[in-house]
C-alpha cells in the first residue's frame, strides 16, 4: 500500500498541534519552521486560554462561550465552526493539562481560571503570564517524542517559498530553501498543512515576532489560494513603542488608575513631569467622560491614532502618548502591576513608577487569513490545509481574548486528520508526479534568487519595509478614510516598483538573511495590498475595521466574507455569505449589557 | 540644537564556519532605548563601517524581541545575553559583540543550538501521555508543585548557561544546567515522573550531571531567573539515590 | 544510549567516587592529622608519644595505602583530569562560584603538590619515625618554612570549598539559602583549619607550646 506524506509548515501551536495529530495517525510527517520551533511566536501569548469549564460554578457554558466568541467578532465568523471550537475548547484544556502545561492550581489541585475581557466568567486557564510560551512547550515536547520515535522530521531553518502543485491544480509538495545553505529544493507530499501564524510586520513594528511577515500566505496566495478578510486586523491600545517591537502594556496599568495624556501643544519639549497640568491634554477623560482612562480598547485605540495623526499631538511629534501612573503611590504599583512595570524598565531603562510611560496602539493579531472551508480547514487547492492565525475561521471581525490559543490548537486539530484523510484517498500520490514539475517550480525560485542577488540596485529592503510600516500603520490599522487607503495603495504600488531595485549588499551564498527578507518584503507588499484593498472596499465598521465616514455596522450591505483571489497577477475581491445559521446578528454595543 | 550623538559598535564577523574572524566597527545615530538588536537593523540597512568601507549586513539570530523565545542570545561586551533586552545606554562603548563561543557558528552572530534540543530528547524532557484524544483531566497537581514547576517550564532554551559554564566546552559534552532543570521539572510531574528514572539515567550517561563543577555562573546568566543550581542539586540528590539502591536493591 | 537502562555509566560513578574520596577519606584523614599534630602545641614530649602512636597502629600499611594514598592519589590524579577537561572563564564572568571554581583547582593542585613532598619528607625519609626534633629543625629552613604555610593554607581552603562543593552536589544543600549555609559551613572549616595548621606550624618553628599549661607540674 501507498504510504502517504504530510508537510506542515509553521512549528507554532496550530502546527504543532497538526504535526501530533499527523504523527499520531502513523503517518510520516515533515515540519518545516523558519525558526526552531520552540521559539515560534505563540511564546510571546500571555494572558490565557478559554474554556468554558464551569469551573468556578457561575454557570458557564459552551453556548455563552459561543455566543460571547461571535458577538466579540461582530458576527462576521461562520457560526458552525466556531460551536465546534467552543465544544472542543474544554478537552483541549485537559489535553494540555495532561501534557503537563502548568498551569495555575486551585489549593484542591485543579485548574484555576480567570476573567477576561469580553466575558463575564471566569473561563481563562493560565500558566502565570506566560500562557502560550507553556502551551507551545508542551506541544513542542510531544512533537520532540514523536521525532525521537522517528515519526516527524524537523526542517527548522528553512523557509517556504512555494507550493508545488501539478497541471491539475493539485498540490504536490513543496519548495523551501534552507536559510544556512540557500538552498533550494523541492520536498513531496501528498498533502500540505500551513499554520505560519499572523502578518504582523507588514506594519512595521507589531507586538507580532520577527518572523510573523505573512510571507508564506501572500507566496500561497499568489499560487491561487484565496485569502479571506485580509482587511480585519487587531489592533492592542497600549504598546510599548521600540524600533524594533512594539511590546504589550497590559490593560492593567489603565485599570488601576493609570491616565493618558499628551502635552496640549505639540511644541512643547519639557519633560513630562515638570508639564503643569493644565497644560496636559488627558483626552480620553475629556473625550469620553463617562468611561475615562478606562473605554474600551477600540475606542482607546482610535483615540490615541486620532491624537497623534490627526491632531499632531504626539509626544514630541512622534507616535506616542503618556500612560502615566506615577501619582499612585509606589508600593500600590508594586504590589499591582510590578511585572508589567518591570517589562517596561528593562526595555526602555527608565523606571515607570518615576516617569510616565510612552505608549502607543499597536498591530497585534490577524484576524483575517488564508481562506479554509467550514468543516476540515481545506482551503480552495486541493491538498493544501490551513490552521491558526494564518487562517481567517474563527475569529470574525474582532478576535475575543484567550480565544487565539483554543483557535489554534482546535484548528491544527481539524487539519492533521483532514490532510490525513486526503492523502490516504488520493489515487495518485505525489510520488506518481513527474520530477518536471517539482523541477519547474525549484527553478522558479532558484532565479528570484539569481536575480536578486545579481542585481545592482539602489533600494534597501530595511528602508523600503520601514516606509510599508509607516504607511500600513497610519492608514491600514484602526481609523481608515477611502481617500487615505487609496493613497496607501497607490504608495505600495510605487514601494512594489522601487523594490524591483532592491541591492541586498550581500551576495553570499550561506546565510544569507537579507536575501530571505527581500523575497519576504516581496510577499508583504501583495498581502499589504490585499489589506487596503479589502479595507477600502468595506464601506462599514464593523469589529476591529473602522471607518468615521461609515460608522455603523451594514449588515445588509456587508455582512460578508471578503474573499480576494488572484487572478491575472492582480488582486480581485469577491464576496461569499456568512454562515449565520445558529446565532441572529444584534448590535454590538460596548456600554450596555449584550 | 544639540550635536548627533553616536553608538559605537563593533561586531565580529565570520563569513562562516570555516573562514577567518575579523572584527568591523560601526558608528551609528543614537536613539532612545536603543537596544543591540535595533543597532544590528541600523548596519542592515546601511552596511558601511565606520570608516567608510562598504561590508554586508550581519547575520544574527532573533525574533521574539522580548526574551522569551531564546533566539538572539550572543555576546555582549564579553557576557552571554540576549540582544533584545541588552540597552545601549547601558553598556560600555564601543559595545563588542560577539557571537556565542560554546556552539558551532553558523554566520557572524548566528550559532547552532541544535546540541540543546538533542540533549532535550536524550532526557525524554516530556510527558509520556498515551494520545491526544479525549481521555479527561490531567492528574491534580498542588500548587505548591505548579510553583516550584513553572518557573523551571520558563525555560527558553537560549544556551546561555551554557555558554557561561566552565564545564561546557570542546573536551566534553556536558549538557548543561537548562536540560538538568527540565529532567527536575518532567521528574516532579505526577506523569512525568514514570519516566523518572530513565531520565536519570540518561543524566548520569556521558556528558550527564556529573560533568557540573558547581561554579554556579549559569544561575546568575539565566535570563528567566530560573533557580539552576538549585535543580542541579535536586537532580544530584535524586541521581545518586537511584544509582545506590539500583545497586543495592537491583 | 538504551532507552531502559537506569544505571550511571563509568564516568559518573568516577565522578562520584572523586567527590566523595575528597571528604571521606581524604578530608576525614586532613583532620586527624591535625589533631594529631595539634599535640605540638602541648609539648615535644607529647608530640613524640601521638607520632609513637600512630606508627604502631596495627595493619598500618593497609591503612596508610588504602586509606590514605591510594584515595589521595585517586582524588588528586582525577582531579586533575577535571581540571583539564574544564575551561575557566572566570576573566569574562568574575563571580564569587566562579572564583572558587578556579581557585579549587589551583589550591587542589597546590595541596597536591605538597602533600606528596610532605609524605616523602615526613614518611619515607624518616621512614615513618618523625619526631618533633626533625621537624623543628626543618622549619628552620625558610623555604620549608613557606612552603609548610603554603600547603597547609591552599589544603584547608581545598578542603573548606570542597565541602560546600559535597554538599551542593550530592544535593544536601539544594535551595539558595541552604547552599548559602553550605558555604558559609565550608568558609568556617577552610578557616579553622588554617588557623591550626599556622598554630602548629608556628608551635614548630618557635618552639612554641601554647597548651602546657595543661600537663602536671613536673617535679
Amino acid at each position: 500500500m501507498r504510504q502517504p506524506k504530510i508537510i506542515v509548515v509553521g512549528g507554532g501551536l496550530a502546527g504543532l498541534m497538526t504535526t501530533i495529530r499527523v504523527a499520531e495517525a502513523g503517518i510520516p510527517v515533515d515540519l518545516f519552521s523558519i525558526v526552531p520551533v520552540k521559539r515560534s511566536h505563540s511564546v510571546c501569548a500571555q494572558g490565557g486560554i478559554n474554556a468554558a469549564k464551569n469551573q468556578k460554578g457561575e454557570g458557564d457554558t459552551v453556548d455563552k462561550h459561543f455566543d460571547d466568541t461571535i458577538y466579540g467578532g461582530d458576527f462576521l465568523a461562520n457560526q458552525p465552526l466556531v460551536k465546534r471550537m467552543c465544544e472542543a475548547a474544554p478537552g483541549i484544556i485537559d489535553l494540555l493539562d495532561r501534557m503537563g502545561v502548568m498551569f495555575n492550581r486551585t489549593p484542591e489541585g485543579l485548574l484555576d481560571y480567570r476573567r477576561f475581557g469580553g466575558t463575564l466568567y471566569h473561563r481563562t486557564a493560565f500558566a502565570g503570564a506566560t500562557t502560550g510560551q507553556q502551551l507551545l512547550y508542551a506541544l513542542d515536547e510531544q512533537v520532540r517524542r514523536h521525532e525521537s520515535e522517528g515519526k516527524v522530521k524537523k526542517f527548522e531553518g528553512a523557509t517556504f517559498l512555494s507550493a508545488v502543485i501539478d497541471k491539475g491544480g493539485v498540490c504536490r509538495g513543496i519548495c523551501a530553501m534552507d536559510l544556512r545553505s540557500m538552498e533550494v529544493k523541492t520536498y513531496a507530499a501528498d498533502a500540505l498543512v500551513f499554520a505560519t501564524g499572523g502578518n504582523g510586520a507588514i506594519f512595521g513594528r507589531s507586538t507580532n515576532s520577527v518572523v510573523c511577515t505573512g510571507s508564506s500566505q501572500a507566496a500561497l496566495f499568489q499560487q491561487g489560494v484565496d485569502y479571506a478578510n485580509g482587511e480585519f486586523i487587531q489592533v492592542h491600545p497600549t504598546a510599548i513603542p521600540g524600533e524594533d517591537k512594539l511590546r504589550l502594556m497590559s490593560e492593567s496599568a489603565r485599570g488601576e488608575g493609570g491616565r493618558v495624556w499628551v502635552p496640549r501643544s505639540p511644541a512643547d519639549k519639557r519633560a513630562p513631569r515638570s508639564i503643569p497640568e493644565a497644560q496636559r491634554f488627558y483626552f480620553l477623560e475629556e473625550w469620553y467622560p463617562k468611561y475615562g482612562n478606562l473605554v474600551p480598547r477600540d475606542i482607546a485605540t482610535r483615540a490615541i491614532h486620532r491624537i497623534v495623526y490627526q491632531e499632531k499631538l504626539g509626544i514630541d511629534g512622534q507616535p506616542a502618548v503618556y500612560l502615566d501612573v506615577t501619582h499612585i503611590p509606589r508600593e500600590t504599583l508594586d504590589r499591582k502591576l510590578e511585572g508589567i512595570l518591570e517589562i517596561y524598565e528593562k526595555f526602555c531603562g527608565v523606571d515607570p513608577r518615576v516617569e510616565p510611560m510612552k505608549v502607543f496602539p499597536a498591530m497585534h493579531y490577524t484576524m483575517g487569513g488564508i481562506w479554509v472551508n467550514a468543516e476540515d480547514q481545506a482551503t480552495n487547492v486541493p491538498g493544501i490545509y490551513a490552521a491558526g492565525e494564518c487562517e481567517y475561521q474563527y475569529h470574525g471581525a474582532n478576535r475575543l481574548g484567550a480565544n487565539s490559543l483554543v483557535s489554534c490548537i482546535f484548528g491544527g486539530g481539524i487539519a492533521g486528520p483532514a490532510a490525513v484523510k486526503y492523502a490516504k484517498n488520493l489515487e495518485k500520490g505525489a510520488e506518481s508526479t513527474p520530477s518536471a514539475v517539482f523541477d519547474a517550480e525549484r527553478k522558479r525560485q532558484e532565479e528570484k534568487n539569481q536575480k536578486l542577488i545579481s542585481q545592482d540596485g539602489s533600494e534597501n529592503p530595511i528602508t523600503l519595509w520601514r516606509e510599508l510600516g509607516d504607511v500600513m500603520t497610519e492608514h491600514v490599522t484602526v481609523t481608515r478614510i477611502n481617500k487615505n487607503l487609496e493613497m496607501a495603495d497607490a504608495k505600495i504600488r510605487v514601494l512594489q516598483e522601487r523594490s524591483k531595485k532592491i541591492n541586498l549588499s550581500d551576495r553570499a551564498k550561506w546565510s544569507n538573511q537579507t536575501l530571505n527578507f527581500a523575497r519576504e518584503l516581496e510577499n508583504m507588499m501583495v498581502l499589504a495590498r490585499v489589506i487596503t484593498l479589502g479595507a477600502l472596499a468595506r464601506n462599514e465598521s464593523r469589529g476591529a475595521h473602522y471607518k468615521p465616514d461609515f460608522p455603523e455596522r451594514d449588515d445588509a450591505n456587508w455582512l460578508k466574507t471578503t474573499r480576494a483571489k488572484w487572478v491575472n497577477n492582480d488582486i480581485q475581491l469577491t464576496y461569499e455569505p456568512v454562515d449565520i445559521s445558529l446565532i441572529k446578528p444584534r448590535p454590538r454595543r460596548y456600554d450596555a449589557a449584550k | 540644537m544639540a550635536e548627533t550623538k553616536q553608538v559605537i559598535v563593533s561586531v565580529k564577523r565570520q563569513a562562516g564556519p570555516k573562514e577567518g574572524a575579523r572584527w568591523e566597527e560601526f558608528s551609528l545615530r543614537w536613539r532612545p532605548s536603543m537596544n543591540v538588536i535595533i543597532c544590528l537593523r541600523d548596519i542592515a540597512e546601511n552596511p558601511v563601517t565606520r570608516g567608510g568601507q562598504k561590508t554586508t549586513p550581519i547575520s544574527y539570530d532573533s525574533n521574539c524581541l522580548e526574551e522569551i523565545c531564546g533566539s538572539c542570545a550572543m555576546l555582549i561586551n564579553g557576557r552571554a545575553r540576549m540582544a533584545c533586552s541588552a540597552l545601549v545606554d547601558q553598556l560600555e562603548q564601543p559595545i563588542r559583540i560577539a557571537p556565542m563561543s560554546k556552539f558551532p557558528l553558523v554566520r557572524d552572530l548566528a550559532v547552532d543550538r541544535q546540541f540543546m534540543f538533542e540533549s532535550l530528547k536524550r532526557v525524554k524532557a516530556w510527558i509520556p501521555i498515551d494520545g491526544t484524544y479525549n481521555l479527561g483531566e490531567g492528574p491534580r497537581v498542588s500548587p505548591e508543585i505548579q510553583e516550584k514547576g513553572y518557573p523551571l517550564s520558563n525555560c527558553i532554551s537560549c544556551g546561555n548557561c551554557l555558554e557561561v559554564c566552565p564545564q561546557v566546552n570542546e573536551h566534553n559534552q556536558f549538557v548543561g544546567a537548562a536540560i538538568i532543570s527540565q529532567v527536575r521539572l518532567f521528574n516532579m510531574h505526577p506523569t512525568g515522573a514514570m519516566n523518572k528514572s530513565e531520565r536519570l539515567a540518561a543524566l548520569m550517561g556521558p556528558g550527564g550531571i556529573q560533568e557540573c563543577a558547581n561554579a554556579q555562573n549559569c544561575v546568575h546568566a539565566c535570563p528567566k531567573g530560573i533557580p539552576l543550581t538549585e535543580s542541579i542539586a535536586e537532580v544530584n540528590r535524586d541521581a545518586w539515590k537511584q544509582a545506590l539502591l539500583g545497586w543495592l536493591a537491583g | 544510549m538504551s532507552s531502559t537502562t537506569t544505571q550511571p555509566d563509568t564516568s559518573y560513578l568516577l565522578r562520584k567516587l572523586h567527590s566523595f574520596t575528597g571528604l571521606l577519606p581524604v578530608g576525614a584523614f586532613l583532620a586527624e592529622h591535625f589533631w594529631s599534630n595539634s599535640s605540638a602545641l602541648v609539648s615535644r614530649a607529647k608530640y613524640d608519644a601521638t607520632s609513637q602512636e600512630l606508627q604502631t597502629i596495627p595493619f598500618r600499611l593497609i591503612v596508610e595505602w588504602g586509606g590514605i594514598f591510594l584515595p589521595m592519589l585517586f582524588h588528586g590524579g582525577y582531579g586533575i583530569y577535571i581540571w583539564l577537561r574544564g575551561k575557566s572563564n572566570v576573566s569574562a564572568y568574575p563571580w564569587v562560584g566562579n572564583w572558587l571554581y578556579v581557585t579549587q583547582r589551583y589550591t587542589g593542585l597546590i595541596a597536591f603538590a605538597y602533600i606528596g613532598w610532605h609524605l616523602y619528607t615526613e614518611r619515607w625519609l624518616t621512614h615513618g619515625t618523625s619526631t618533633y626534633e626533625s621537624v623543628a629543625m626543618d622549619m628552620q629552613n625558610p623555604w620549608y618554612l613557606t612552603f609548610f604555610v603554603v600547603g597547609v593554607l591552599a589544603s584547608s581552603f581545598h578542603l573548606g570549598v570542597g565541602i560546600w562543593n559535597f554538599l551542593c552536589k550530592w544535593g544536601l544543600a539544594a535551595t539558595v539559602r541552604a547552599q548559602q549555609a553550605a558555604g558559609q559551613f565550608g568558609a568556617l572549616v577552610g578557616v579553622a583549619f588554617s588557623v591550626v595548621g599556622i598554630l602548629i606550624i608556628l608551635s614548630f618553628r618557635f618552639d612554641w607550646h601554647p597548651f602546657s599549661a595543661y600537663l602536671p607540674p613536673t617535679k
